[in-house]
């Protein structure tokens, strides 16, 4: 069918190590992958699957101690392992370019834009540094900077991150490369700035004739930008085909295991986790890698090496699976959500006109620099045993929301009610009681414990500090808590660095359960977990919450993992809630024109899904320093007028939205509540 | 937990056991160990075997070479015997170092954790405290308040520590105030406890490393500091002596060709500086929780 | 950038002033007072009298304190009867010969340090950064005259090609006629400040080789040398700057060492002098001067690097 093409780029039996302090990592092990001019070819996998190995290989970046041992790199038909130093430096330099995960990091911080962009054709084809300069605006308009003839003499830190990435795009681009390798080029940004790049990338990549190969962790960005896939596990190429293949009939395990772990596939209202941990690539590993994960393993799978094969089928999907899955997946892109609606109607959280304003700068002395206005009355309820999901894109107060209802912090103004009490009144003891009523859960746990506690004296301080209890019953209650998010007793002795994030994450949540809390503030509790871990830790807060009668508040800037989680849904956009309602009704019929630019920004797995209408929101979020008057979306709305100057109010029945143009009308459903 | 048959378990080992590991890792960490406690033992238990007059001076007996007339190291000018007399300037060098150094240590940490915890308008006062003292150059300092009081083995121990603070005063303070907003302490408030438990608990434990490992340092700087004001002419008066006051007396020796006066307090000098640093080069590793991970 | 100016300049001025404070304390602690302090053990009780009454000591120790800045302002340090000459006078002889050794040290330190420094970064964890490091680490344990007198063994003696001693000359320009003089003490005083620079440099450049910026400039293809030279050595050495304000107070101890030992006529060797005679107006004089060269050193530090550095320069212009 397809036109046979030489592949640009092609990896036989390529192997890499890493030799650390102790013992040698097999990060790539016998990695066989191909690229075709003008195709992308995404390359997916969890970290530590070699994803990032595999294209650091071809560029020749690998860390420190990082080297390849084996196989072959075929650029164009040569071996890049056998190109001399120089020539190799030209076809990395010209042929190739890079676009890196953190724009924020990846420029230098004291060269001027132009210089840094325009470099390549400085050092690899003399260019003069006034032609030079000139090209490097030609092509910062082409990644569309805005004025790039200023821009090109700015220093990074004078630029937003969705900025510098274009940079780093622009600095790739320079030398119209023929292939172009980006490595989670959005998964530092948020999912409106993603939209933007990736759709810059594919522009791109028709305008320039490329070769992309796009590494990510997200099956969503692959989904709907690749032609082809690869999937990596520890090291390995387990499964590739096209796209449409791969995401509708995964034939290989884990690649199955993996998509229905996505919170948009959560069938009966639970998601499907992967146990245990990808193995450790410092020992010696016999046969197939997942199958110690897999509940289709057999004796066969664990003995003999598995190796890439053809399907039958004579479409080019390749898989290393003894026991493939013969049935397609369904990934229906809208979750059932299980309306554990809430029994009370009674609120247990309160929050109203919740403000918070922090100085700016201001260095002791003098603080007239301003005040960043990071939440600016903010009024919500939560129900015994409901999730209040609240998302929003960086910077728009949604954590700093979590850390003044944990009582972190003190609001500014506004009241926050926790069962009928407003913890303002409150005097210092009964203040003091209430942190048992509310908890916070971090995202990151292992900053959250002190490095120097054991896991005991971490779930005990809780307990100490509210005094519940004698010193019998405080370890039996921390051994309960083990049991309950499933961890084994012998992780009491241990200290926080010997557990995997997940682990962590199942300790942090045992911590904040400790005082048997009503309400968990979770901010960001899985961000930083791969799919397979990510679903383990969403299915535990589940399960705890309908064995405990608990409510969450739930942070994230995840809409897919909110709507799976969450019963209602608030979006906030630059400290304000802009909508608030049953989050089916938020995610489906979405009101306002932020969340609506947020829905169809968030990529989504399923191939055959429309791209969504170009909604798109453009320019950059503006300083909370000094933010818009009234609407505060619409220096930035597409519907905005002039009406938006004045400040809608949240209103609406169940479904709120602060709006003056809804897109849509609250459907009427008042009755139907009980 | 799902644990799989293929997941291994590490031995649970307790902090200590842990620490003690990474410092033994670390080959130099023990060579600075074994020095100091050859010097240590040479100059404290060293004359318990090796008998000498360091009291009265003996004029019949002066500059003989080593190995003559039962002088394995020889005399000085005024006839002591110098292995004698090294023993007995090293009881001073290292009482003073570690004794200037603990005091430095326990000043600064005590300076900086105030001006860290306390905030705003103590902190600033009590910085900019420190950094006047810390722009008077330390060995102008020391000779100024050596000029005015008799240098003593005790005044030398409160004029270097009282000067010698600034270092770990600035560093406890920052460690206070990063330590303040670490995610742990927040988690701590986020439980109702209050700042007196996070200081214990959390800060002190996870700040007390760094105070450890600067404090060997700090004793390292003392027996130098030691040396120079004894060859600025303001060290411990004889008959009492340390390695510096050895070797700047020697100086003027080595032109006539007395050389083991010179060499044997410059190397004994050396060694234990180096063997101090080595020892927090250990110690920072042990401190360093990044460097247990599996 | 203003606003960081002001405030560093602040900073300095408050620096400044309790220095002269601590000085003013140290001055009325000293035995016997400061009129005993100043005219001596011989001083009779009317001559004590008269000098308190004429100096203002007979007054309340704020009002005291301020006549002694009024006497600072008007650049009056005192005068020292040892010497019959006024402190600023006595001072200002030797301070330029004090400033030529530092700087001529300094800038020797930072042409070794930073190949060094450098070289141990890019090589590091290998022989060439173990060997430099164990050299670094020697020469800071080493006592710095025990140092000097190794080189002058070897450069005057074994080796005879350098004089022992300083130049002896009363004004800078004979002390500069002699330049193979000034050669051991510079050179000793630079080892110690190199031990020190090279190992800031080593980290501050292992800090950047490991930044990402780094990673994407090897992935344009540049040469090895090109990546450290063009990038990575300038965000490298902009720290470097500061280390050079914060090191001045230790440079000026080694300083005081190095002068004694080589009888270089500077400060230092005024402020020995002084110590070992008990001339107080000299030796507060000194300390109060060399504190202030301190606090403006590193003042200047600051905003030089606060102008190189776009970071910070341009800081006041986005918000």
């Amino acid at each position: 069918m397809e036109a046979p093409t030489q592949p640009l780029l092609r990896l036989r039996d390529l192997s890499t190590d890493i030799a650390l302090r102790r013992g040698t990592v097999h990060a790539l092990d016998k990695v066989n992958l191909e690229v075709r001019q003008g195709e992308t070819l995404g390359v997916v996998g969890e970290s530590g699957s070699g994803k990032t190995m595999t294209v650091l290989s071809v560029m020749g970046l690998l860390p420190s101690g990082g080297q390849v041992v084996g196989g072959e790199i075929l650029f164009d038909g040569r071996d890049l392992r056998r190109l001399e130093a120089k020539e190799l430096r030209r076809v990395r330099g010209v042929e190739m370019g890079m676009v890196f995960q953190d724009p924020l990091t990846s420029l230098n911080p004291t060269m001027r834009i132009g210089a840094q962009v325009a470099e390549p054709l400085r050092v690899h084809q003399g260019v003069s540094k006034a032609e030079a300069r000139d090209r490097a605006i030609e092509i910062l308009r082409r990644v569309g900077m805005p004025r790039p003839d200023k821009i090109v003499d700015d220093y990074p830190h004078q630029l937003s991150g969705g900025m510098r990435q274009r940079v780093v795009i622009a600095m790739a681009l320079i030398r119209s490369p023929r292939l172009l390798i980006a490595d989670e080029p959005t998964t530092a940004l948020d999912v409106t700035t993603q939209r933007q790049i990736l759709e810059l990338i594919d522009d791109l990549r028709e305008e320039f004739k490329m070769a992309v190969i796009l590494v990510t962790h997200d099956l969503g960005v692959i989904a709907g930008r690749a032609d082809r896939v690869a999937v990596m596990y520890a090291g390995r190429v387990v499964e590739t085909g096209t796209t449409a293949d791969l995401f509708r009939a995964p034939r290989h395990r884990y690649t199955e295991a993996l998509m229905r772990a996505l919170p948009e596939s959560a069938a009966e209202g639970r998601l499907y986790s992967i146990p245990g941990l990808p193995p450790d690539l410092s020992r010696p590993l016999t046969g197939c890698r997942f199958a110690p994960r897999c509940q289709f393993a057999t004796d066969e799978c664990r003995t003999g090496d598995v190796l890439l094969t053809l399907d039958a089928a004579g479409n080019g999907h390749e898989f290393a699976c003894l026991h493939p899955v013969a049935e397609p997946v369904a990934i229906t892109a809208s979750a059932p959500v299980a309306e554990t609606a809430a029994k009370a109607s009674e609120p247990l959280l309160t929050v109203r006109d919740l403000v918070k304003e922090y100085d700016a700068g201001g260095s002791g002395m003098r603080k007239t620099a301003g005040r960043v206005s990071a939440v600016a009355g903010v009024s919500f309820e939560v129900k015994a045993g409901e999730t209040l999901g609240i998302v929003g894109e960086s910077g728009c107060g949604k954590s700093t929301v979590g850390r003044v209802v944990a009582g972190l912090e003190p609001a500014t103004a506004g009241q926050i009610i926790v069962d009928g009490q407003d913890i303002a009144t409150l005097d210092r003891r009964a203040r003091h009681h209430m942190h048992r009523q509310v908890q916070l859960m971090f995202q990151d746990s292992y900053a959250a414990m002190n490095p120097r506690m054991r896991i005991d004296s971490i779930l005990t301080e809780p307990l100490e500090i509210q005094q519940v209890g004698d010193a019998a019953a405080r370890r039996a209650r921390v051994s309960e808590l083990l049991d309950q998010v499933g961890l084994p007793r012998r992780a009491l002795e241990r200290y926080p660095h010997e557990f995997s994030g997940g682990q962590l994450q199942r300790i942090g949540l045992a911590r904040s359960l400790a005082l048997n809390p009503r309400l968990i503030v979770a901010d960001e509790p899985v961000s930083a977990l791969d799919v397979s871990v990510q679903a383990q830790v969403l299915n535990l807060m589940r399960d705890l919450q309908h064995e405990l009668g608990l409510s969450y508040v739930f942070i994230s800037h995840d809409l897919s993992v909110v709507d799976y989680m969450a019963d209602r849904i608030g979006v906030m956009y630059l400290g304000k809630l802009v909508e608030v309602g049953p989050a089916s009704q938020v995610v489906r019929a979405a009101r306002h024109p932020y969340t609506q630019a947020l829905l169809d920004a968030v990529p989504s797995p399923d191939p055959d899904r429309a791209p969504a209408p170009d909604t798109t929101i453009r320019g950059e979020l503006p300083s909370a320093l000094n933010p818009p008057t009234g609407c505060r979306f619409r220096t930035r709305c597409p519907l905005a007028q002039d009406i938006c100057a004045t400040e809608p109010p949240l209103q609406g029945g169940t479904h709120q939205v602060a709006c003056h143009f809804p897109l849509r009308q609250e459907p009427a459903q008042e009755t139907s509540a009980a | 937990m799902t644990t799989t048959p293929h997941e291994e378990e590490a031995p649970v080992r307790g902090m200590w056991r842990q620490g003690l590991e990474v410092f033994v890792e670390n080959r130099l960490a023990l060579v600075g160990v074994a020095i100091f406690v050859l010097l240590a033992g040479f100059s404290f238990l060293g004359p318990l075997l090796y008998h000498t007059d360091q009291v009265h001076t003996d004029l019949t007996k002066v500059y003989l070479t080593p190995g003559a007339d039962g002088h394995p190291l020889g005399t000085d000018g005024v006839g002591y015997d110098q292995l004698g007399r090294l023993m007995l300037g090293g009881q001073t060098s290292i009482v003073v170092g570690l004794a200037a150094g603990l005091l430095a240590t326990v000043v600064g940490t005590v300076w900086g954790a105030i001006a860290g915890f306390a905030g705003s308008w103590v902190d600033a006062v009590m910085m900019r405290v420190v950094d006047a003292m810390m722009s008077i150059p330390a060995l102008f300092l020391f000779m100024l308040m050596a000029s005015i009081v008799t240098p003593t083995v005790p005044m030398l121990i409160v004029i270097i520590g009282a000067f010698a603070w600034l270092g770990p005063a600035r560093l406890v303070r920052g460690e206070a105030l990063t330590l303040r907003t670490r995610e742990y302490v927040m988690a701590m408030r986020g439980m109702g406890g209050a700042g007196g438990r996070a200081v214990r608990r959390h800060i002190i434990p996870n700040a007390i490393g760094t105070v450890i490992v600067n404090a060997t340092f700090q004793v390292a700087d003392a027996i130098l500091y030691v040396a120079y004001l004894s060859f600025l002419g303001l060290g411990v008066p004889p008959p009492a002596a340390n390695w510096g006051g050895m070797l700047s007396d020697g100086l003027s020796d080595t032109f006539s060709g007395h050389w083991w006066l010179l060499y044997p307090p410059g190397i004994a000098i050396i060694l234990i500086v180096l063997a101090f640093n080595f020892i927090g080069d250990g110690l920072r590793d042990v401190f360093e929780v990044r460097l247990r991970r599996r | 950038m203003t606003r960081y100016l002001l405030t560093r300049l602040g900073q300095a001025l408050v620096i400044v002033i309790l220095v002269t404070l601590i000085t003013f304390l140290i001055l009325h602690v000293l035995p016997g007072g400061a009129a005993r302090a100043i005219l001596g053990k011989e001083a009779t009780l009317e001559q004590i009298a008269a000098f308190n009454h004429e100096m203002g000591y007979d007054r309340p120790l704020w009002e005291q304190y301020a006549l002694y800045l009024q006497r600072l302002v008007h650049g009056d340090l005192g005068y020292s009867f040892q010497l019959n000459q006024s402190v600023a006078e006595a001072i200002a002889q030797r301070l330029p010969k004090t400033m030529v050794m530092s700087l001529a040290s300094t800038v020797l330190a930072v042409v070794v340090a930073v190949p060094l420094g450098v070289v141990q970064a890019v090589r590091r964890n290998r022989w060439p950064d173990y060997t430099i490091n164990a050299l670094s680490l020697l020469a800071y344990a080493t006592p710095i005259f025990f140092m000097g007198l190794m080189m002058i063994i070897l450069f005057s003696q074994v080796w005879a090609v350098l004089p022992p001693e300083a130049p002896q000359g009363f004004t800078l320009g004979e002390v500069l006629a002699d330049p193979a003089g000034l050669v051991l003490p510079v050179v000793t005083l630079a080892i110690l400040t190199v031990a020190v620079y090279s190992r800031y440099i080593r980290s501050s450049m292992v800090d950047n080789l490991n930044e990402n910026y780094v990673r994407t400039a090897r992935s344009k293809g540049l040469s090895e040398g090109r990546v450290i030279v063009g990038h990575t050595l300038r965000n490298g050495l902009f720290p470097v700057i500061t280390l050079l304000g914060m090191y001045l107070p230790a440079l000026f101890s080694g300083a005081l060492v190095v002068e004694r030992l080589f009888n270089y006529p500077g400060m230092g060797l005024l402020f020995w002098q002084a110590a070992l005679k008990r001339d107080y107006p000299i030796l507060l004089g000194v300390t109060l001067l060399i504190s202030v060269a301190t606090v403006l050193g590193a003042l200047v530090a600051d905003v030089l690097y606060a102008a190189v550095d776009p970071r910070v320069r341009l800081k006041a212009g986005r918000s």
